[in-house]
């Protein structure tokens, strides 16, 4: 009898249990097990317990796009050595460091950007200014408007004089190094390809018409056998050294000044031009550019690919340095300070992270290629933070706060005012253009895309 | 060059637009692109990066013209919606269970189980929730920080005390020696908010006084907005003012017009101000709008009690008046009550908590109230079903407060405070990036500077939160020629658009060629020219703008009129129409 009572005593017990519960958080589980260790945390996703999850998500952006400006200062380092403008910047292929540089004094200095050393310094590499640099292998070649081409070697117990001199029949204005082989070209009133072992040129490529100076020259990357120039004439030219002549020429409505191969799409060609825009090609349908870069205030001097292939940079008469999306022909990154004059020649280095400029004031100077980059040591919780606002400004980016902060620049006066004064221009044209239509018969006269207006005509 | 072009065309079709390899395209573009096909062999997304469901109902923003931004924007919203979706996964990391009381069989109530029984039957740790608190200094009121640890409890008189409640740490004491009406936590425990017989006092942690706050003149209520870092005080003079707790500045004072207040609450998923009122209003406020945003004629007697229901994200508000009713109000629609009764023993005090259960305090018993009941509709004027029941003996009861993540209800009465257990009313899972009871002295201050970091702007605070980040609507501006986007129409085709041209001027040449028979070329033209140069039309000719000016359409009128008349001239019904003295004797037929 005693035994069964119990039994049901028991049981009334278990059932009260299962009705009636309270709420009790154990401590064990929410506070850190021994004394240093992190405080354990819980999540609950709903939204009700994150009340304004919107609202301070925004500022979070506002904050970090704020973040983003006042971190933003983009220059490193100045090198100094020349002392006169610098005409052309080059970089070793596959050495992140060594960048040589050539002026119009006829002065050439190899830098280190790493230490900001000079591990080569040649007052006297030309008479006149050296118009053209290129590294082939450890070697160094230059060419100059002294009508010669002089191979230098970069160590410098090996003194002051060139290994080995290549005279040519008049000045020269360019010179790119063959990927593989040992074959260099060069560009004065025509292109010529000479071997590094002989002592005149091996071939000369012109087009059949052509009269003009070809101002650059610039060796296909992947097909290395394929080579672009850009001349006088606004042309530029597709040439092939293994068929010895050229293959397509197209000419435009300015002139260009600077072309680069993109490193990582073997047939777009990025062209510098005097109207203040960049140009890409796919030299598969060049009659029309696949992107026009729309923002410098004054002619585009020199133009480089960053080695992903996903930015570029350009630097232009109007003395600013502008870093550019691919794909993205508007709202660049400008870099521009009180002292730098009109940029003459750009690079971006090959690890991507810097920028260099050499300009009229005798200056290379670096620059980061994000301008609000930290230098140095990041730690991975700062790597988070940065990684974490970086998403918000994208996902933000469309908020009218946000987009305002993010794309306001501080620009120089001239800079500004020019720009103004350009918008004014193009707007009056647009008008004008407009009117002009609306007084004319239907349908006489359609308006054209400014990519249709580029090029002239397509010579083959 | 040709090899280079032909290893181009391999990568890629040649083609000027580039095709993406969709979800919708893909079999067609398997087939031709040989480059995909090799890819696709060697790749696959992770199981977790896959959609578990194809998702219905996500906008696609047809109407933007833009083609990058509006993919972007599908895109992005295809994201929402799939992390949405997700969002049921992650319930699996919801450790906690809430608390229940379940009663089998038809005749058994949960609201006749005691305190006594639901404390027997619970286990030690939450039993110390029962607690009975005998103090001296009339009615006391009780605040909670917003992870529930710390209690400041104020008394009539003036005792004021703040305390970590869980290990019974005094934190400070204070004897006031004034009538204090209220009392309240600002963003943590390390600061609290006394309403005083004159001013507005903040303290810290420890019990010394920091400000005075002398523009806040006889507060009755204080409300702390932490997401704002706004303190909002209502006093006898009926000036709601707004302090800015982070930068000490007065950011705004609303007159309410409408005398004394004693009741004020906050929507804490919107962070609007609700006002109970002596006529029986009840107001909502926002520090940007000089009048209430909402109002509303709730009851017919003063109001006691305002509360908002934390658990449907600030849809429901429950108000309780002198005249002895507990409404429920949507607040999405305020057509009437959703559901209203009378409670016992006459005005009463409401609080709701985080699950949804309603207390209301009246007379001298505490009804608990469970979620499904108070929000469904009902036209009867009954009380929803209890949940819990107790009695106190110590009237007037002036709070119920219900602690967050904690099933516990705190009273505040005549002889001081006492809390019971109200099973199921507290949420299980707190999130410890809002609040967290656990947190320790690094992460409180770490807290601090987030919060202040992410203080939302005050001018933000509108009645629908979600406003922040959401699309425009589509422009009811609708172009005929598709082609041309607004900003580039002349001027004159833009007003036409929006409605605002002055087309009076064209309506009118149509008509005038309408009315009378068919006329011969000649006669139309005729017509067209006689009258032309007469003076008005010519200034009318000359006044012809754009926009609507009330000179010319006076003028237009009256010309019209003069039109009418000649027509009737014509006809020969001037006489008829001419009103006489003499009418009046005439035989209406």
């Amino acid at each position: 009898m005693v035994v069964s009572d119990y039994g049901a005593h028991a049981d009334t017990i278990l059932i009260f249990q299962q009705k009636i519960s309270v709420l009790q958080h154990a401590p064990s589980e929410h506070l850190p097990s021994r004394p240093g260790d992190p405080t354990p945390v819980s999540r609950n996703l709903n939204p009700i317990m994150h009340p304004f999850a919107r609202s301070r998500e925004r500022i979070r952006a506002l904050n970090a796009a704020k973040m983003e400006r006042m971190f933003a200062k983009p220059f490193v380092d100045s090198l100094e050595g020349h002392v006169d403008a610098i005409e052309t910047l080059v970089k070793k292929p596959g050495d992140l460091s060594t960048v040589a540089s050539g002026s119009w004094d006829g002065g050439l200095i190899v830098h280190n950007i790493s230490q900001r050393s000079q591990l080569l310094n040649i007052p006297q590499a030309h008479k006149g200014k050296v118009s053209g640099l290129c590294f082939a292998s450890d070697r160094l070649l230059s060419c100059g408007v002294d009508r010669t081409v002089k191979l230098w070697s970069t160590d410098k117990s090996e003194g002051q004089k060139p290994l080995s001199v290549f005279a040519g029949k008049s000045a020269f204005n360019s010179i790119d190094h063959h990927r593989s082989d040992g074959l260099f070209a060069t560009a004065s009133n025509l292109v010529q390809i000479w071997d590094e072992t002989k002592s005149s040129p091996i071939s000369d490529l012109t087009f059949p018409t052509s009269t003009e100076t070809i101002t650059a020259v610039r060796f296909n990357l992947s097909e290395s056998s394929v080579l672009a120039s850009i001349g006088s004439d606004r042309t530029f030219t597709l040439y092939d050294i293994r068929t010895g002549k050229a293959e397509r020429r197209v000419i435009m409505q300015m002139r260009s000044n600077s072309l680069a191969w993109s490193p990582t799409f073997p047939t777009i060609l990025l062209l510098a031009s005097e109207d203040h825009n960049l140009y890409t090609f796919d030299i598969r349908h060049v009659s029309t550019p696949t992107q026009i870069y729309k923002s410098h205030v004054s002619a585009v001097m020199s133009c480089d690919w960053s080695p992903t292939g996903t930015e570029l940079v350009s630097g232009g008469w109007d003395r600013t340095v502008r870093i550019w999306h691919e794909g993205r022909g508007t709202a660049p990154e400008v870099y521009h300070t009180k002292r730098m004059q009109r940029v003459s020649s750009v690079l971006f280095t090959n690890d991507a992270r810097f920028v260099l400029s050499g300009s009229d004031d005798g200056n290379v100077r670096i620059w980061k290629a994000k301008a609000s980059e930290k230098l140095g040591v990041i730690t991975a919780r700062e790597r988070a933070a940065i990684e974490y606002r970086e998403s918000l400004k994208q996902r933000w980016q469309m908020d009218k706060q946000v987009n305002k902060i993010m794309r306001t620049r501080q620009l120089p006066k001239p800079v500004y005012s020019a720009a103004k004064l350009k918008r004014t221009m193009v707007e009056a044209e647009r008008v004008k253009d407009e009117r002009r239509r609306k007084h004319s018969r239907a349908g006489e006269t359609k308006p054209k895309a400014a990519r249709k207006k580029v090029v002239v005509v397509e010579q083959t | 060059m040709d090899a280079l072009l032909a290893k181009a065309d391999s990568l890629s079709s040649a083609s000027k637009k580039r095709r993406r390899p969709t979800q919708a395209t893909s079999n067609s573009a398997s087939t031709s692109d040989l480059t995909y096909q090799s890819l696709v062999k060697q790749t696959s997304l992770p199981k977790s990066l896959r959609p578990t469901k194809t998702i219905e109902n996500v906008p696609t923003h047809n109407h933007i013209a833009n083609k990058k931004l509006r993919n972007k924007l599908a895109r992005t919203s295809t994201h929402a919606a799939q992390s949405k979706a997700l969002l049921e996964d992650a319930e699996l990391l919801l450790t906690s269970e809430a608390g229940k009381m379940e009663v089998e069989g038809e005749m058994e109530k949960t609201w006749r189980v005691g305190q006594s029984e639901i404390v027997e039957s619970t286990g030690q740790e939450a039993a110390l929730g029962r607690k009975e608190w005998k103090l001296d200094g009339g009615p006391y009121k009780s605040r909670h920080t917003r992870n529930g640890r710390h209690l400041a409890i104020i008394g009539r008189d003036g005792h004021a005390a703040t305390f970590d409640w869980l290990t019974g740490q005094l934190h400070a004491e204070l004897q006031l020696q004034e009538t204090c009406r209220d009392i309240t936590f600002l963003h943590d425990q390390s600061h609290f908010a006394v309403a005083q017989r004159k001013y507005v006092f903040i303290y810290d942690r420890d019990g010394v006084e920091l400000h005075c706050l002398k523009a806040h003149i006889e507060p009755t209520c204080l409300e702390f907005l932490p997401y704002h870092w706004l303190l909002a005080t209502i006093g006898n003079a009926g000036y709601l003012k707004y302090q800015d707790t982070s930068t000490g500045q007065l950011l705004v004072e609303h007159r309410t017009k409408l005398g004394a207040c004693t009741t004020m609450t906050q929507n804490t998923h919107n962070a609007v101000i609700h006002l109970g009122h002596q006529n029986g209003c009840v107001t909502l406020w926002t520090p940007n709008l000089p009048h209430p945003a909402v109002q509303l004629l709730a009851h017919l007697g003063p109001v006691t009690s305002v509360a908002v229901d934390p658990s449907q994200a600030g849809r429901y508000m429950a108000t309780a008046g002198r005249d002895s009713t507990v409404k429920v109000w949507d607040c999405r629609n305020w057509k009437g009550a959703v559901r209203e009764w009378s409670a016992r023993g006459g005005s009463a005090d409401l609080d709701w908590s985080q699950r949804g259960f309603l207390a209301s305090a009246s007379g001298g018993t505490v009804n608990v109230y469970s979620t499904s009941s108070i929000h469904s509709a009902s036209t009867t004027k009954a009380p929803p079903p209890l949940y819990i029941t107790h009695p106190v003996p110590h009237r007037p009861l002036t709070s119920v407060r219900f602690t967050p993540f904690q099933d516990i209800l705190t009273i505040g009465h005549a002889a001081g405070l006492s809390s019971i257990l109200v099973p199921g009313a507290g949420e299980p899972n707190f999130d410890s990036s809002e609040a967290d009871p656990f947190e320790n002295k690094k992460t409180r201050r770490e807290r601090e500077v987030k919060a202040l970091l992410d203080k939302i702007q005050p001018d933000m605070i509108a009645l629908d939160p979600e406003f922040v980040g959401s699309l425009a609507l589509p422009s009811k501006l609708v172009t005929d020629t598709t082609s041309t986007p607004f900003a580039r129409l002349p001027r004159i085709q833009r007003l036409k658009v929006s409605g605002k041209a002055d087309e009076t001027e064209e309506v009118e040449s149509e008509v005038e060629g309408d009315h009378g028979k068919k006329e011969s070329r000649e006669e139309r033209e005729k017509r067209k020219m006689r009258g032309k140069g007469k003076s008005l039309k010519r200034y009318l000719r000359k006044q012809r703008k754009n926009v609507i000016d009330p000179t010319v359409v006076a003028i237009r009128a009256k010309l019209e009129k003069q039109k009418e008349e000649k027509r009737r001239a014509a006809a020969g019904q001037t006489e008829n129409d001419k009103p006489s003295a003499l009418d009046r004797f005439k035989r209406k037929s």
